[in-house]
């Protein structure tokens, strides 16, 4: 119906607007010089190259992938066994568990993150518990370990959501025909469960490493003033230094690092699919 | 399928609960903790709850949350129901397009998101405040509804809309009678989701925000350098909200599921929720917090303050707004760069209290005003020693606020004063005290505590005695181990956590008067002389009021809440004897008052080139340490 189709006309200038208009503008600010305005500009790529050349940003960059993906790791370890447990529940302790890691989610993710230097903290009740079992570690808070721990805290419940759902959909009669067919359970479980779950996993993958990529405020609550990751180095050039050309070339750097991430996953995705496809055939 | 038999099951789902709740309960417990700390409990008390009800930073902060997210809900997910009805009747090209496009704010880092807005508002000057904050909001919740409702459209029948015209509908009832209904379960779920990330969200209203207008997140995120309980209350307070809202969101649709007799009830259904919320919003609005009557002369008037964290005094602006009846705005900045950006971005503030270098600037550049000399009676009441300073000749633009130093605080039971005596500032490079030294997280200091321990000047312009100044605090943060802190500072070294810090004179003035084993300590080889002014700036929207609290805080009282509450220096002259004479909250702190007969002292004055090549060298030793290891 042409008539609901111009329905959809104010959205789509506001979405030029809002959403492909501050890309552009990022994009733009990141190829002129500092100080030019949208009307009288020179092109520059040499924040681009500041970046790539300097071997501290670098490290920078990679120390933010590495801990992304050890959350990322740790996230789908305990994730899947919880999610698969929890698809194992009657309905009713199924929902009142999804309802339970739900709630925190709900909270306010700083508040929460907050929550955290208070137990960390010399003195606090974890920190008083771990220096019990290893005395000598004084420093809980403002160590790498607080930001891997904030992370985990922060992305677990997307990863046992994500998972719990694709569990959840898959039909139940294709374990009980692996099993009369002679599977045993480990069997059913790499066999059926698993391959099916993929796309839950995938998903939770996605959820939990891009946030934890380009994080910025766990590391600066948990890991203190002096612990960079590259969204902090974002936050950095734009809050304090003022180096807006150079912030929106780290900007592009970690947005199409993102994008080609995601690509792979998409692609590893469809050819997983593809392939069942084939088989079934 | 066997049913409790999975112990390891059921330890996993055990712990990982705990794991996500014992954060929360923690903090709960400790919002109704008498003492300041946050690690010992020593009895009950809701004294927090009473400071935050009473801070008008925090209530605001919640209304904002709140308010925000409501607005920000119903618009998203009105026109991202409608839109995304045009878009499913749209040719394949545009909604595919479209698809695209909204997958940016979902899939681009947040980060970057944040940005974008930011860099877009300011690129067209405007303004940012409250409305830029809800229209980020409306920006990046849309596509999530859209993304909720659009499966539902699909699994439509496309040929149900066209039928009711057919039968005489018109449009506008084809889709509220036929379409809207058979979607509403997408578009509930749309409107949650929205809600949920509004209210959670920090990096987008941070960028997108200005002009004091501030979330819970943002009030967490710029108060969390300090052991400040009343955070804990107000998020309590946040968890309850959101608690009863998650219970009845959970609990009415089963309670009118087992109601389900008639279609009636499901017309209610729907319109019990929309009328639940419309009703929120409508009391939100109506209970603004702060608009109360009465005559006073700046009644109902705004004034926007950006000042240093924790730099005011505990009852200034309340009893302010009181005389006045005008509704004070504080923003805080952690540096003067920060504020700095913030003032050069537009952003428009009544007063700034920044340091004498930045007046410097900000003068130079002429983002100031001129004062109104007639208007000026405070400043009679002020020291000579912060008057007619070489930033501000005759006191034009500034008047003084705090002033002081910059030294080493220090645990006179683990640090030997001969030490101290013998290397001054060097004493940051004594592997004696590796791993137990703060620094202070700011370019200026940093780099003035390296140019004195090597024996320059700190207004040196030359080229290698700057790259000496960063050798020196490359390796100290190489070897040293230290922490890099702002105002965390204070509380830590009131509880002996660390046997050294680079500190600000005020701050060590409230630390000695917490903890008697500190000391404060000024090397011979000179050291930082500094004041902090109240200046107006040009664009300031309301410089009359400003001008009436400037005269208001260099009075006697205002003043003697300020200096007595933070700590810092007076430039108040009667305060600052009061004080630290007898009987005086300072009397005997030595940091109180500060050093004015060391020749080596200087004021920093404000270099455009060197400030550029420190505030890189500085980010860089940054970068360097946090690569140390």
């Amino acid at each position: 119906m042409k008539k609901f189709s111009q329905l959809a006309i104010p959205y789509i200038v506001w979405a030029v607007i809002m959403l492909v208009l501050p890309v552009a503008l990022i994009a733009f600010y990141s190829v002129t010089e500092p100080g030019n305005s949208i009307f009288s500009f020179s092109v520059t790529l040499d924040h681009y190259i500041t970046f790539f050349t300097d071997p501290d940003f670098l490290k920078i960059l990679w120390r933010s992938l590495w801990i992304a993906v050890k959350t990322t790791l740790i996230c789908l370890l305990l994730g899947y066994p919880a999610a698969y447990f929890i698809s194992r529940c009657g309905e009713k302790l199924q929902n009142a568990l999804i309802l339970c890691i739900t709630i925190p989610m709900w909270i306010n993710m700083l508040v929460r993150t907050y929550a955290w230097i208070g137990l960390l903290t010399e003195g606090g009740l974890i920190q008083r518990i771990v220096s019990l079992f290893f005395p000598g570690e004084k420093e809980l808070l403002y160590t790498e370990g607080a930001v891997l721990l904030g992370m985990v805290y922060n992305f677990l419940p997307f990863m046992i959501l994500q998972i719990n759902t694709s569990l959840c959909k898959m039909d139940g009669a294709l374990l009980e025909a692996g099993s009369d067919l002679g599977a045993n359970p480990a069997q059913t479980f790499a066999r059926i469960t698993l391959p099916l779950s993929l796309p839950g996993v995938v998903n939770g993958i996605t959820l939990v490493f891009l946030p934890a990529v380009s994080s910025f405020f766990i590391p600066k609550l948990l890991g203190g003033g002096q612990y960079f990751l590259i969204g902090n180095l974002i936050e950095n050039q734009f809050i304090t230094v003022g180096e807006w050309n150079f912030g929106s070339a780290i900007s592009m750097v970690m947005a199409f690092i993102m994008m080609l991430l995601m690509a792979v996953v998409r692609k590893l995705e469809n050819r997983n699919q593809g392939g069942k496809e084939e088989r079934n055939l | 399928m066997k049913k409790g038999k999975r112990p390891l099951g059921k330890i996993l789902m055990i712990l990982l609960i705990a794991f996500f709740y014992l954060p929360i309960l923690y903090m709960i417990v400790f919002s109704f903790n008498e003492g300041r700390s946050l690690t010992g409990f020593t009895g009950f008390s809701l004294r927090w709850y009473k400071r935050m009800l009473e801070s008008g930073t925090m209530t605001e902060a919640l209304y904002t949350t709140f308010s925000v997210a409501l607005i920000a809900t119903c618009i998203s997910t009105v026109v991202g129901t409608i839109s995304a009805i045009g878009l499913s009747k749209s040719k394949k090209v545009i909604r595919t397009l479209m698809e695209q496009v909204d997958n940016l704010p979902m899939m681009n880092p947040e980060i970057v998101t944040a940005i974008g807005f930011m860099l877009l508002f300011i690129t067209f000057r405007v303004d940012k405040g409250y409305l830029t904050m809800l229209l980020a909001h409306i920006a990046f919740c849309i596509p999530y509804v859209i993304l909720s409702v659009m499966p539902k459209i699909r699994s439509l029948d496309p040929n149900v809309a066209d039928a009711a015209m057919d039968l005489g509908a018109t449009p506008w009832q084809a889709m509220t009678k036929v379409i809207i209904p058979q979607i509403t379960p997408g578009i509930v779920a749309g409107a949650l989701i929205a809600f949920t990330m509004s209210v959670d969200d920090f990096i987008i209203s941070y960028f997108a925000a200005g002009g004091g207008v501030k979330n819970l997140s943002m009030v967490v995120y710029t108060m969390s350098k300090r052991v400040n309980p009343s955070i804990n209350a107000a998020s309590t307070l946040m968890v309850v909200i959101i608690t009863v809202v998650l219970i009845l969101v959970n609990v009415i649709p089963a309670i009118a599921a087992k109601r389900k007799a008639s279609d009636e009830v499901k017309k209610r259904k729907v319109f019990l929720p929309a009328a639940a919320v419309i009703a929120a919003v409508v009391i939100l609005l109506l209970f603004r917090p702060g608009a109360d009557g009465g005559k006073r002369p700046y009644e109902g008037q705004t004034l926007h303050i950006y000042t240093w964290g924790e730099y005011t005094g505990e009852n200034i602006i309340g009893n302010f707004e009181e005389e006045t009846g005008a509704r004070v705005i504080l923003e805080t900045f952690d540096s003067n760069e920060q504020m700095y950006i913030k003032v050069a971005n537009g952003e428009s503030f009544d007063i700034l209290v920044p340091s004498d270098y930045m007046i410097q600037r900000l003068i130079g550049e002429g983002y100031l005003q001129k004062l109104d000399p007639s208007a000026m009676d405070g400043l009679d009441n002020l020291t000579d020693a912060v008057k007619n300073l070489p930033y501000d000749p005759g006191n034009e633009y500034s008047v003084p606020y705090f002033w002081g130093t910059v030294g080493i605080i220090y645990d006179k039971t683990k640090v030997d004063l001969e030490d101290l005596e013998q290397e001054g500032f060097n004493i940051f490079l004594d592997e004696k005290y590796r791993g137990d030294i703060y620094l202070y997280n700011s370019e200026r200091d940093s780099f003035m505590m390296a140019l004195k321990a090597l024996g320059y000047s700190m207004n040196t312009e030359d080229p290698d005695e700057i790259q000496e100044a960063y050798d020196w605090l490359v390796r100290c943060v190489q070897t040293m181990d230290p922490e890099i802190v702002t105002d965390e500072i204070i509380d830590n070294m009131a509880q002996g956590r660390k046997a050294l810090g680079l500190i600000y004179s005020g701050d060590a003035t409230y630390v000695m008067s917490e903890n008697e084993n500190m000391g404060y300590y000024l090397p011979e080889t000179g050291t930082n002389l500094w004041s902090d002014a109240m200046v107006i700036p040009a664009n300031a929207e309301n410089p009359q009021l400003a001008q009436e609290f400037i005269n208001y805080a260099c009075e006697y009282d205002g003043a003697y809440d300020n200096s007595s509450f933070v700590g810092y220096t007076s430039a108040n002259e009667e305060v600052m004897e009061v004080l630290s004479g007898e009987g005086g909250d300072f009397e005997g702190i030595d940091a109180y008052l500060p050093r004015t007969d060391n020749d080596m002292d200087e004021v920093f004055e404000y270099n455009e080139a060197t400030r550029k090549v420190i505030s890189n060298l500085w980010s860089r030793v940054l970068i360097a340490f946090s690569n140390a290891d």
